[in-house]
């Protein structure tokens, strides 16, 4: 009988989205510290989801009780359908886990690693020693496979303990922190890798990289003290930092002269000046028609609309103080 | 499948063993039969016998037996430390569908395979080397304490290499702890030697049972159960505390 792993499904609804992750009122404590605070969460089946949060927001915390390697103290995680806290083996058996620390054993070769993982998932060697032909094709890494991990690249690394955990077909992989310490090419590779697993399995990602949440994720979650703070589409949580509109002006000369005339106007809500640029913050889009007329005959060299990123919205929510 | 996630690890551990079994083997066989030469047979003309028997005949089932418990502790105790704080391999295996205890199990049976293998080659290059001979059927009582011996050490490896996060910790406790319960168990000497009032203590220490009911067992082919079971409810203790306090580790 062909190794399937084993899947539950939550909810059977054909319209509603189903969802892979449900957390309803999570609450980690450590004798006198919360990490984790009435946390609620739901994470769509086949999604790609980012979870970001400054240091000590709480982030492995949350990993950790969602890979059931920790108990919480109150509320409920469901992983497929199945409670974290009674279900551990079952929910292990179909969630793949690519932690912080590469993790791989120095004393196995690459493939050797992969066996031991398909081993410790009960795998048959005839179907495990396909399913490691192909991760080992994908990752790139077939020549290397008898080499020992000592002897790999960063990259080369990260892309074994991505092949690691996706050795037994997991419905839901976690990452956290998949791309730490990369140099810019592996980090790109290792983004298309998860990128190519994109709907086949619902991915589960932490980054201090806001690029990468941004390049790769359909929704992101930004917590810090142990609380969800916002939720949506890296374009949603943008939108939601503020309704202003924020152009740079360059110019030639007279920029205080124009810093003035500008700062008079109603409808800029903020000003500020840095060097020969006159970064203006407007209540709405449609000011910017009594800008350009405010500057008729000015000295004009340049004027950008300042795009908003990510990690503006994750500064303006977690501010710019440096965490342990 | 039962226990598979143990199977699995002891597995690797043997795979790993068996890629340096020859380095491992020529550093385990060096120290005993070093101890051998220079004691067995460069002090036997000054001691004589010991209990009705050559000095060198004494000593020599106390080395093998303190390679197998030594072999067994160390692999154990170092494996465990490197696997959970070096190479987090424990986390690794956490994120499986196997149980805490299948990790913890799988340690203990590996420390035991160590110091069986290593046991059974010291005792090899003793019996090829030197005169020491012993009547094969003699075999099967030795290997009653020697089963359950590094069982026990292997255990008490575990628990050290769980709760022990700093290597330096961990070579303390064998210089203070470990060496002495080996040497002061009558390896070197026997029971004699220590003052009457003290004797009913060292005797119930487990490693003077395993080291005593061993010589005895494998020289004179004397079996004595009291022996055995002080070795083997030790080792089934240790077991049992083994496992608990490596899951309790765990869920911290």
């Amino acid at each position: 009988m062909p190794w399937v792993p084993r899947v539950a499904r939550f909810m059977e609804s054909s319209d509603m989205p189903v969802s892979s992750i449900i957390i309803r009122s999570l609450t980690k404590q450590y004798a006198n510290l919360t990490a984790l605070n009435s946390f609620d969460l739901e994470v769509e089946q086949g999604s790609i989801f980012g979870l970001l949060g400054p240091n000590g927001a709480g982030k492995t915390t949350l990993i950790r009780i969602l890979t059931t390697l920790m108990r919480q103290s109150s509320g409920e995680v469901f992983i497929e359908g199945l409670d974290t806290r009674t279900n551990g083996l079952k929910i292990r058996s179909m969630i793949g886990v690519v932690s912080q620390e590469n993790s791989l054993d120095r004393y196995l070769t690459a493939r050797e690693n992969l066996v031991l993982h398909a081993r410790l998932h009960g795998m048959e060697k005839s179907l495990y020693n396909r399913r490691i032909d192909e991760l080992l094709e994908l990752m790139g890494l077939s020549d290397r496979q008898k080499d020992f991990p000592d002897t790999y690249s960063g990259g080369m690394q990260r892309r074994l303990v991505v092949a690691r955990a996706l050795v037994h077909k997991p419905q839901l992989l976690f990452l956290d922190e998949p791309t730490t310490g990369l140099d810019p090419q592996s980090r790109r590779a290792v983004w298309e890798y998860i990128r190519s697993l994109s709907g086949s399995m619902t991915i589960f990602l932490t980054t201090h990289y806001l690029e990468e949440a941004e390049q790769l994720c359909d929704r992101v979650a930004i917590m810090d003290h142990g609380r969800l703070i916002a939720l949506g589409s890296s374009q949603e949580l943008k939108d939601r930092l503020s309704g202003e509109t924020v152009y740079d002006i360059e110019l030639e000369r007279d920029v205080e002269h124009y810093s003035s005339l500008l700062g008079s106007m109603p409808c800029v809500s903020n000003i500020r000046r840095i060097d020969n640029k006159i970064q203006v913050s407007l209540e709405h889009w449609e000011c910017l028609s009594e800008i350009v007329t405010a500057l008729n005959g000015a000295p004009i060299r340049r004027i950008t609309l300042k795009e908003r990123t990510l990690e503006d919205v994750f500064i303006s929510l977690t501010g710019s103080g440096v965490r342990g | 499948m039962i226990m598979h996630g143990s199977m699995a690890i002891w597995l690797r551990d043997m795979q790993v063993l068996r890629r340096a079994i020859f380095s491992e083997l020529v550093a385990v066989v060096a120290y005993p039969l070093t101890i051998y030469l220079a004691f067995g047979i460069g002090m036997q003309s000054y001691i004589g016998t010991v209990e009705g028997s050559p000095y060198s005949l004494f000593i020599a089932p106390g080395l093998i037996t303190m390679t197998a418990v030594n072999a067994a502790y160390n692999e154990s105790v170092w494996s465990l430390w490197f696997h959970r704080r070096v190479q987090f391999t424990v986390e690794s295996y956490r994120v499986t569908p196997i149980s805490v205890s299948e990790i913890v199990i799988a340690k203990i049976i590996t420390g035991f395979t160590h110091g069986i293998i290593k046991g059974s080659v010291v005792g090899l290059v003793i019996f090829a080397i030197t005169p020491f001979r012993f009547p094969l059927e003699h075999l099967f009582y030795y290997l009653l304490f020697l089963i359950p011996g590094s069982a026990l050490f292997s255990c008490a490896g575990v628990i050290s290499g769980t709760i022990m996060d700093k290597p330096e910790t961990i070579g303390k406790v064998e210089a203070v702890v470990v060496m002495p319960l080996i040497f002061m168990s009558g390896l070197f000497f026997p029971l004699s030697s220590y003052p009457e009032n003290i004797i009913p203590w060292v005797r119930a220490v487990p490693t003077t049972a395993l080291f005593e009911g061993a010589r005895r067992g494998l020289v004179f082919g004397e079996m004595s159960p009291v022996h055995v079971f002080q070795v083997s409810i030790s080792a089934v203790v240790l077991f049992i505390a083994s496992v608990l306090i490596f899951r309790r580790k765990m869920s911290e």
